[in-house]
């Protein structure tokens, strides 16, 4: 099967799969769906209503009302229900029709679809199976002890909605080594992932570049030399970033979350999440603020990735060089998702190690900060910090 | 939607390497000294005493197990024997100023595979 050395490769790609991952997906902060209202969600290729009933728990319908198809989240919640705006229809979390006011009983098989619900940490999670079936106890999402810890900030939240791309591009993220440079301004020096059963790892310490950093000046604050982070992808969509960043006297620890849900197979809702440790001496606004300002760093590299996966072109068949993550292996673990749960192979969900060799990129990218860092020396325009 | 292979296989597949402590047998791959891939099978999961033994890390990723200390040596062992091909066949580094924390046997098989 090898081919000619000078054939020319062509790249290769199925559509993307109209079936959505099984398994646990954050539709965001709890807190934005407690206002009494009902709110529609475009996901799964259909859309869902969200709303709280009076106990505070909260409850995800189809939004679409089996009557006469009247969307929910154009309603009101009534009492522990969501009413229909076309008819008044009243729908129950558990997805049964609890009462018609203008009928005197409801009409057999009243039922729609309702998704298990989760929330925990301040987030809300849906679980989504093409199978129907509830959550497995074994597959959950871990506690993030930071969010109970006073000493940490609250989540500083953002939600982004990206059309023209597939879920699978930034979940390609998790092994891809080389973009974090180029996409998202750090410095890999260390980089393994691990792949096993339904979490994703990846263990990756980074340095910042000193051509992104502002040029060091008296008054500036400090800016953070390096970062340590453990990320997991638990299930296909949510990802915990266990994080220290490293300063010159002192470390800030912080939990990223970056999580998504699929809208249909060409647009997915982007959500990540920072809360960092207040440092000692900081108010909780001055801590916020640090959370912040890591959330638009965070940001400006998601903005490049989007710009990136709005332009390429969906690749099945990627050409990998021996300094490129486990690309094929990651798709491989993520097929799981989109396979009925008989049809998960061992090969998807077995133990996986790959340990990138980061020698000789990181000999490419010293060489590559040191130009910048000279051509900024040269160029009047000194502040914007940004690479030619 | 099939997965397909990792078009690096082409060039040097995944070879059989057994733990010299456990026995637990898994695939590899090297494509430098620095690089590993390894293959884990459910057997070998329950056969390593160091994942056996391990505890989670704290933390919300703290049940991912980072990986084997004596399975990375049977591997480094297996490439400084020859038995596991390195696939960009450079020498064994040895930088006296840089020693390789997994580096097996320092004064052992290290200088055959330099001098060979």
């Amino acid at each position: 099967m090898s081919a000619a050395p000078d054939e020319v490769r062509h790249i290769e790609a199925e559509a993307a799969p109209t079936r959505y991952a099984r398994g646990w997906h954050c539709l965001g902060l709890e807190r934005d769906f407690r206002d009494g209202e009902p709110h529609g969600i475009e996901a799964f290729g259909g859309k869902l209503v969200v709303f709280a009933d009076r106990a505070g728990d909260i409850k995800v319908l189809d939004s679409y009302c089996r009557h006469m198809g009247g969307d929910l989240s154009q309603g009101q919640v009534k009492g522990d229900e969501v009413a229909c705006p076309f008819h008044d229809w009243r729908w129950g979390g558990d997805g049964r029709c609890k009462q018609i006011p203008y009928a005197r009983r409801v009409p057999l098989r009243a039922r729609t679809q309702a998704w298990p619900t989760l929330v925990q940490d301040g987030m809300l999670f849906v679980w989504n199976d093409p199978e129907g079936n509830p959550p497995p106890a074994d597959v959950t999402i871990p506690r993030i002890e930071a969010y109970d810890d006073p000493e940490f900030t609250d989540w500083v939240w953002y939600t982004t909605t990206i059309q023209g791309a597939n879920c699978r591009e930034i979940v390609d993220n998790v092994v891809d080594m080389a973009h974090f440079f180029y996409v998202h301004y750090s410095f890999p020096t260390y980089f393994k992932n691990v792949f096993e059963g339904h979490t994703a790892t990846q263990f990756m310490n980074g340095e910042s570049r000193e051509d992104i950093l502002p040029p060091p000046k008296e008054g500036r604050p400090p800016a953070v030399k390096a970062q340590t982070s453990v990320a997991s992808y638990h299930g296909p969509s949510f990802m915990i970033d266990d994080l220290v960043y490293h300063y010159d006297d002192f470390d800030v620890p912080a939990v990223l979350i970056n999580c998504h849900y699929p809208v249909d197979a060409d647009t997915f809702v982007l959500q990540y999440g920072v809360t960092v440790k207040k440092l000692p001496g900081l108010d909780d606004a001055a801590a916020t603020k640090m959370a912040e300002k890591m959330g638009n760093f965070i940001r400006l590299g998601f903005e490049q990735d989007v710009a990136i996966w709005k332009s390429k072109a969906r690749i099945d068949n990627p050409l990998l060089c021996e300094e490129d993550g486990p690309v094929y292996q990651l798709r491989r673990w993520y097929e799981q998702f989109y396979v009925d749960v008989a049809d998960v192979t061992p090969e998807m969900t077995e133990r996986f190690e790959f340990e990138i060799d980061t020698t000789r990129p990181n000999e490419a990218w010293r060489r590559e900060v040191e130009e910048n860092l000279a051509r900024r020396d040269v160029t009047s325009d000194a502040t914007s910090g940004q690479p030619a | 939607m099939s997965v397909r292979p990792d078009n690096r296989l082409a060039d040097g597949p995944m070879t059989p390497v057994s733990c010299t402590t456990c026995g637990a047998r898994v695939e590899a791959r090297k494509s430098s000294w620095e690089q590993t891939t390894v293959q884990w099978h459910a057997d070998a999961v329950e056969r390593c005493l160091e994942r056996r033994a391990s505890s989670p890390r704290s933390g919300p990723n703290g049940a991912a197990f980072a990986g084997c200390e004596a399975l990375r040596a049977s591997i480094r062992e297996a490439a400084v024997r020859g038995d596991l091909t390195v696939q960009d066949g450079a020498p064994l580094p040895t930088n006296p100023e840089h020693p390789h924390p997994a580096s097996p046997h320092p004064d052992g098989p290290d200088h055959e595979v330099i001098h060979a």
